[in-house]
């Protein structure tokens, strides 16, 4: 079931090629925003200095603590947008989230009405969904703590280095855990508002959380499967990346596209894990997938009544 | 009447005979020839209670008077009593904190003399060698009780609640020449956890700054501080004989050599250490320790490991016996016969770190990488305290870069000497910092609001006592170093040692020392590195070439005249101008050569100028490089002294760049980007930086996904 997911997941995907342009524009557009002022500062900091050709080599740690020295105003500026872009980004996501699970619950592949149509559809549902998941995220967020517990009632409140350091990657890995099973249960609960129509949030974010945790095997593999994707391509992306370090403007050209070719890969993997997602919760639910797709914003269900 | 020489000899005679037991313990007498006056000597028994993390001690003090002065009165520290309570100018001044380090709610520190008695000795031709505090009483039976004259003093500010020095009215002169013995009973309480270098910790205990010490008396008087959040320490050497009573299942270090383990009949056994020619004494004991040794040239190095780390333990080792042959082989020999290294306990991060004679602490974790150096760094930093707070024994209060910044810049050194590849300091996942990159981030960001110059407590803050004792005065003498090259520095800095070697230099001595092996009068670098807190930044602020254009106009020659009608130099330039190549500046003429047989070719001239600025007020003699499009390499030197500089060339090649200090050398230049400028924009690393900060902005926009949590930290440090 995972393998055919996955599989579906990535036919539609592959069908909706367009989609993935759309989120990786959206992803390089936010970016652009927070690189520019940093570009400019050092453009303006070292750009008509010997600086400027080191740079395209190892980064000097000199340097970096000089920019930071005397730019201090790149704080300010980085503390307002680290502040804004990420926020604004998260809610840009979250409406493009609306328009794919819309097109893959149609299935026949991306066409722009139905993408933004879905897109705007949802937007407001899973803003208040998000906003019903917050008490769920931050019970799943305490898990971590169950290490902390733990360790405290077995090795006492003075334990040796070796129960701290080991302890710590055990509480990074189930916060990790935790944040996966959050999106998790945000993802299928989506799922349900696309395919269902439901407009009580409550009631889908129910249903993600029966659906992630009754089916936790599945349901996590299916992610994790994913996410052994993703690994394998970042493990040939490294070394790929780590090579292209001469300062010579062909390799940094290189080095962009090589980037951008991995940021694209991210976007496709995750529509893909949207797409398998969907197929998976329709499995699940025992629904013929794909389903088609309406504009009402009543949703699917209406439309398939 | 007895003669003043007659009572010393009585004294003696009573001191030997009565000591007579304990001598036969076999003492060994590390130096015949004492290294040092030996003004300072401590014979203390204490006994250490575990659970309650006190100390029970008597101590007998044989002090010296070797100045010219008739004292009237004896003054000590009682360091402890720093952590007596919320009132000490320690806690004062730290806030209650030191090194990320807060007191137990019930964890204060204290120590109390219980007892004081003295007896005079006489004039001075030889010095009793032990005096075990067990027959201390008897020699002085009929000695002077001072316990109802002690009064704490406040030496260094009004802090009347202070209770770290007091004073003691001799009854009588002490002349010099003579000795006074000094019996005291003590206890203490050691402060949890440990702070500021001392403490206890469970069943950990890091015993500094512990018993009743001596000031230093000087050509001004006394010599004794408060104990200050800033500041470490300042004493007279001397010979220690000390027995520790702890529970015998716990291992003990401390300064010195064991010269015997004696078990008692109540669960405990008494350690006793005997050390020479040394100004402090420390010890720690805790029945967990690790024990590792080893050698290295002729020195005995013992580590003490918790449990945590012990599988770091060849890791210092390893540190520590390089530490002991570069310094050794660079500044002369360490003539104490053994080195131990205290890995101090977790949760007792406030005794790692620190240096005493013949005994330091590192400190470092669980899991540290091989590629960060942490803690080869610190166990290099305090055995090289071993040279400069220990055999030179400045005075920490009051000049404390002659041990801090010296230790700094050796510091440098030896990581250089360490380096293989990457990072002296930090060579992990890609990043690479060397330890002089971060001195000098250091100054770059904090130095600018003292001189180096002050005493330990009156700087503006914590952190810029730390950046004007630590980072810039090693930043200062590496680029002294640059300046007068490896061959006179490292002359420099052995006949520092070798000529100041158990005498408490003072940082003029040093400078002396600076002038007369360079030969060179350094005292403009001297009074503006030590003494002010100016900046040193040089830049290039602007290079501009052009070809130049034959003259328009009309020119106006006198009828003798043969001179070329080209113009090199504008008429309305100050000046200060300089046009360094003017011999270089080939004519028209000269320049052109004729490749064949037509007609000669005109060769392009083009006028090129550099600009230069001193940023700072720290005025510095640099070098300049400017590079043309032929390749040709021009080098400048202009002696740094007025605000800019100009340089002008009418040469056949477009200028290309200018640098100043091109080699890097200057370390205290605050701005190495400035320091160069190109005619050109420099667009590809621009380019390249951008791009990677873009890529780290987009997988941090990414970050819900899982993947991105971890390729994220990957990405911005690679």
């Amino acid at each position: 079931m995972i393998l055919s997911s996955i599989k579906t997941g990535l036919a539609q995907v592959w069908k909706s090629k367009r989609m993935v342009l759309i989120f990786f524009l959206a992803n390089l557009s936010f970016a652009l925003v927070l690189m520019l002022p940093f570009r400019a500062a050092v453009s303006n900091f070292a750009g008509e200095t010997l600086m400027g050709t080191k740079l395209a080599g190892h980064l000097p740690i000199d340097f970096i603590f000089e920019l930071m020295k005397n730019n201090k105003s790149l704080f300010s500026i980085y503390g307002t947008l680290f502040m804004l872009v990420p926020a604004s980004y998260w809610l840009l996501s979250l409406f493009l989230s609306g328009g794919a699970f819309a097109t893959f619950a149609r299935g026949d592949g991306y066409s722009s009405p139905a993408f933004w149509a879905g897109a705007a559809t949802y937007f407001g549902r899973f803003n208040r969904l998000f906003l019903w998941s917050l008490p769920v995220f931050a019970v799943l967020l305490c898990l971590q703590f169950l290490e902390t517990g733990f360790q405290r009632l077995i090795f006492g409140s003075d334990p040796y280095e070796y129960v701290k350091y080991w302890g710590g990657w055990v509480k990074y890995g189930l916060r990790v855990i935790s944040f996966v099973l959050c999106a998790m249960v945000y993802d299928y609960a989506r799922i349900h508002v696309v395919t269902t129509g439901e407009t009580r949030m409550r009631v889908s974010l129910w249903h993600g959380i029966r659906t992630v945790f009754g089916n936790l095997g599945r349901t996590f593999a299916l992610a994790f499967g994913l996410f052994l994707c993703g690994a394998l391509v970042l493990a040939i992306y490294n070394p790929i990346a780590d090579s292209l370090a001469a300062p010579n403007a062909f390799v940094v050209l290189t080095l962009f596209v090589l980037q951008q070719a991995y940021m694209l890969f991210r976007m496709l993997l995750r529509l893909t894990l949207y797409s398998s997602q969907l197929f998976l919760s329709n499995k699940l639910a025992g629904a013929p997938a794909p389903l088609e797709i309406s504009t009402d914003p009543q949703g699917l269900e209406g439309a398939a009544a | 009447m007895i003669l003043p020489k007659t009572r010393w000899l009585f004294l003696t005679i009573m001191i030997f005979a009565v000591a007579r037991p304990v001598l036969a313990q076999d003492i060994p007498v590390l130096f015949p020839e004492p290294l040092s006056p030996r003004i300072a000597n401590y014979n203390i028994d204490v006994k250490l209670d575990v659970g309650k993390k006190t100390l029970d001690g008597q101590e007998v003090l044989i002090w010296h008077n070797k100045s010219q002065d008739a004292i009237t009165e004896l003054q000590f520290h009682l360091y402890l009593n720093g952590f007596r309570n919320s009132e000490s100018t320690f806690m004062q001044e730290s806030g209650g904190r030191s090194r990320r380090n807060k007191l137990d709610e019930k964890g204060w520190g204290h120590i109390e003399v219980t007892s004081m008695k003295l007896t005079f000795g006489g004039k001075l031709t030889g010095a009793p060698r032990y005096l075990a505090p067990p027959d201390a009483p008897k020699v002085l039976d009929n000695a002077f009780d001072l316990t109802g004259d002690m009064q704490f003093i406040q030496p260094d500010n009004d802090n009347a609640e202070d209770k770290s020095v007091f004073s003691v009215p001799l009854p009588r002169p002490l002349q010099p020449g003579e000795f006074v013995a000094v019996n005291m009973d003590f206890n203490a309480k050691l402060p949890e956890p440990p702070m500021a270098r001392t403490g206890a910790k469970e069943d950990y205990f890091f015993v500094g700054q512990w018993f009743p010490k001596v000031g230093v008396y000087t050509e001004n008087g006394w010599n004794t501080h408060q104990f200050h959040a800033n500041s470490e320490f300042f004493a007279d050497y001397g010979v220690y004989n000390v027995r520790m009573t702890v529970p015998e299942n716990y291992v003990l270090g401390a300064t010195g050599v064991e010269v015997e383990v004696a078990e008692n009949d109540d669960g405990t056994a008494t350690h006793f250490y005997h050390a020479e020619d040394v100004h402090d004494f420390a010890w720690t004991t805790s029945p967990e320790f690790i024990e590792v040794t080893g050698k290295s040239q002729d020195v005995d190095i013992r580590v003490l490991m918790q449990p945590d780390h012990a599988d770091q333990g060849e890791r210092h080792l390893a540190a520590t016996q390089f530490a002991v042959q570069v310094f050794q082989d660079w500044y002369g020999d360490y003539p104490f016969p053994n080195l131990t290294v205290v890995d101090p306990r977790r949760g007792a991060g406030g005794s790692g770190g620190m240096e005493y004679p013949t005994l330091v602490t590192a400190g470092t974790k669980y899991g540290l990488p091989a590629g960060i150096q942490a803690v080869e760094h610190v166990i290099i930093h305090e055995f090289g305290h071993n040279y400069w707070y220990h055999l030179l024994a400045s005075n920490e209060f009051e000049e404390s870069w002659m041990d801090e910044g010296i230790n700094t810049y050796t510091d440098i050194q030896t990581n250089r000497a360490r380096k293989t590849t990457g990072g002296d300091l930090i060579d992990f996942l890609g990043v690479q910092v060397d330890a002089d990159q971060l001195f000098r981030t250091n100054v770059m960001f904090g130095a600018g609001r003292d001189p180096i110059m002050r005493r330990a407590w009156e700087y503006y803050s914590g952190g810029s006592y730390g950046v004007n004792s630590y980072a810039k005065p090693g930043i200062v003498l590496q680029t002294l170093h640059n300046l007068l090259g490896d061959e006179v520095m490292s002359k420099i800095m052995r006949t520092y040692v070798e000529r100041w070697r158990f005498k408490h230099p003072k940082s003029q001595d040093f400078f002396d020392v600076v002038n007369e092996v360079s030969g060179q009068d350094m005292d403009w670098f001297i009074e503006q590195a030590w003494y002010t807190n100016a900046t040193l930044d040089y830049s290039v602020t602007r290079v501009t070439t052009r070809e130049v254009k034959k003259p328009k106009g009309f020119d106006y020659t006198l009828p003798v005249s043969e001179s070329d009608s080209m113009m090199t130099r504008d008429e309305d330039e100050q000046t200060n101008i300089e046009v360094a190549a003017a011999s270089a500046v080939p004519t028209v003429d000269e320049a052109a050569e004729p490749d064949s047989d037509d007609e000669p070719q005109e060769t392009k001239l083009y006028f090129s100028e550099v600009r230069i600025r001193r940023l700072g007020q720290f005025q510095f003699p640099v070098e300049i490089e400017a590079v043309f499009d032929d390749g040709e390499v021009i080098r400048e030197h202009w002696d740094g002294q007025e605000l800019w500089q100009k340089y002008r060339y009418t040469r056949p090649a477009k200028l290309v760049s200018a640098t100043v200090d091109p080699e890097g050398q200057v370390l205290l230049d605050v701005n190495f980007t400035n320091n160069s400028a190109t005619v050109a924009q420099q667009k590809l690393g621009i380019n390249k930086v951008s791009e990677r900060w873009m890529f780290w902005m987009q997988l941090f926009l990414e970050q819900p996904d899982i993947l991105h949590l971890l390729q994220m930290p990957r990405e911005l440090i690679k």
